[in-house]
């Protein structure tokens, strides 16, 4: 009796899903929407998620595994950054579709969250305080890989 | 910003030539069709008060029910009052539309007959007579005959009607599901596109639609200002009705403008300036279309050349009648976007070397303990 007034204890996707930076600042309502709109997608260890160049869509957060960030083709002489579970990369397809500045492959078996620009704009339309949540966020973790010295080419956004 | 659509003659050939098979195939189910498209409008209508009630706290299944609720009963409730009306109106129907059609005869006889009078070589050629024989034949004969067909087939598919607040419902419940769904079979290395030409299709569908809403409104209001200026009964019912006829591309739009004609002759029979003032009202709504509202609405969803634009809406009405004039643009908005996207693919030798290295690592992976 009287359980309806216990908390409700959250759903293991949304604990996930708060533990990255990206998604810190929204509430599990929010979080709940932003689930929703998450692609989740499976690599294989050696997979290429995007080619330097190519046109960005979507960006990434590493739900599990790590990604090699490298130059065009050049895995092991071009290697940039590893990038581990809870982070993002290829943030900028969320701000404009430029092309991507590296290659990105998966480093061992990985489960990734897609968050597509054009999800992330309707959201902006429909949950415009959630979207601007992300987007602080995005432009703290941006300015973070600006200012970091001596390591401009280690964390330059994607 | 690069577009990942392929453009071209042969990606607009093979649009045309899925979207008419579409549409051929639309006409075997139009009663699944109608209720579809109607379900599609009220999708997105309602869709971001299903998201901003998602965010107040509900479940997704619980706001679209809701919401699906909330629109059946203000439904009900602005046409439970008509409903003593509209059954008045479908029993005086039959003499209503003679009453006008007479109207129009009339109207057309006077035209004739001043014509005549004007013009010396037309009464050489009885033109008079001819010409209302002929409307005579066009009056009794088929005019009558495909109205009764109209009538009967609207009455055979007014219970289909009832299907469109269902597909609204689990549009609103399960589209987003199911959208995430058809993405999670695309292969990783066309996962990016896939997103774009999903966001393409949407973008097309929600675009042409909400423009259409918006082009109807803007519509009724000129139309029916211009109406009241002119004095006719009834102006702005009449201008709704003629904004929702000109759905239906070219026909539409004259079938629009003799309703309001027919209308104006009946009631004014001794004023031939109104039904001119009607025609000048109908004229310049034209060109308001043309120029301003119609790039500023619909005329931003379909990113297609106008060229196979203007094809395609004589193919379908050609292929499916007046659905088929209906739907034709939609649809090859969509399929164009599907089309330009699969064209990029296929036309992307990386991409498909990506596919196919991906393929290669998941036969290794599974085959590693299966070495002869």
């Amino acid at each position: 009796m009287f359980g309806f007034l216990k908390p409700k204890s959250e759903h293991p996707r949304i604990v996930q899903l708060r533990e990255i930076g990206l998604f810190a600042l929204l509430s599990p309502r929010e979080l709940r929407v932003v689930d929703g709109l998450l692609h989740e997608r499976t690599y294989l260890a050696g997979e290429v998620i995007f080619d330097e160049g190519e046109e960005g869509q979507a960006l990434y957060v590493i739900l599990r595994g790590r990604v090699l960030i490298c130059r065009q083709g050049q895995p092991e002489a071009g290697h940039i950054a590893e990038i581990p579970a809870g982070a993002m990369f290829g943030e900028l397809a969320l701000l404009d579709g430029i092309p991507r500045t590296a290659q990105a492959r998966a480093l061992e078996d990985c489960v990734l969250a897609a968050l597509s620009r054009s999800d992330f704009n309707r959201l902006l339309d429909t949950h415009a305080a959630t979207a601007s949540r992300i987007a602080l966020q995005l432009a703290r973790d941006l300015g973070q890989k600006l200012v970091a010295p001596h390591t401009a080419a280690r964390t330059r956004p994607l | 910003m690069k577009n990942y659509l392929l453009g071209g003659p042969l990606v607009w050939l093979v649009t045309i030539a899925i979207t008419t098979l579409l549409l051929v195939a639309s006409t075997k189910a139009l009663w699944l069709v109608v209720p579809l498209l109607i379900a599609i409008l009220m999708y997105y209508v309602l869709v971001p008060v299903v998201r901003r009630l998602a965010l107040a706290g509900l479940g997704r299944e619980t706001a679209a029910a809701v919401v699906s609720g909330v629109a059946l009963l203000a439904v009900v409730a602005i046409l439970w009052p008509l409903l003593p009306w509209l059954a008045a109106q479908s029993v005086a129907g039959q003499e209503t539309l003679s009453r006008y059609l007479d109207g129009g005869r009339v109207l057309a006889d006077r035209t004739l007959a001043t014509l005549e009078a004007q013009f010396a070589f037309l009464a050489r050629l009885d033109f008079h007579a001819e010409m209302t024989r002929r409307l005579t034949e066009l009056g009794d004969t088929v005019m009558q005959q495909k109205v009764r067909e109209a009538l009967v087939a609207a009455a055979v598919s007014l219970p289909s009607l009832l299907l469109a607040p269902f597909f609204a419902f689990f549009l609103l419940r399960e589209g987003q599901v199911f959208t995430k769904l058809l993405t999670s079979g695309i292969p990783n290395a066309f996962f990016e596109r896939a997103v774009y030409m999903f966001d393409r299709v949407d973008a097309t569908a929600r675009n042409y639609f909400a423009g259409l809403l918006k082009l109807t409104a803007i519509d009724t209001v000129v139309l029916g200002g211009g109406l009241w200026i002119v004095g006719v009964p009834n102006p702005f019912a009449l201008g709704l009705a003629a904004a929702l006829m000109e759905w239906v591309p070219v026909v539409g739009s004259i079938a629009g403008c003799i309703l309001a004609v027919l209308v104006a002759a009946t009631d004014h029979p001794n004023d031939p300036w109104i039904v001119y003032a009607v025609l000048a009202v109908f004229a310049v709504n034209r060109m308001l279309d043309n120029f301003i509202f119609i790039p500023l609405t619909v005329g931003r969803s379909i990113r297609m050349h106008p060229l196979p634009t203007v094809l395609m809406v004589f193919i379908g009405g050609a292929v499916a009648g007046i659905p088929g004039l209906i739907l034709a643009l939609p649809l090859a908005g969509v399929v164009s976007a599907i089309v330009g996207t699969v064209a990029g693919i296929v036309q992307d030798p990386r991409l498909r070397a990506r596919h196919a290295y991906a393929k290669a690592l998941l036969h290794k992976r599974v085959n590693a303990d299966l070495q002869l």
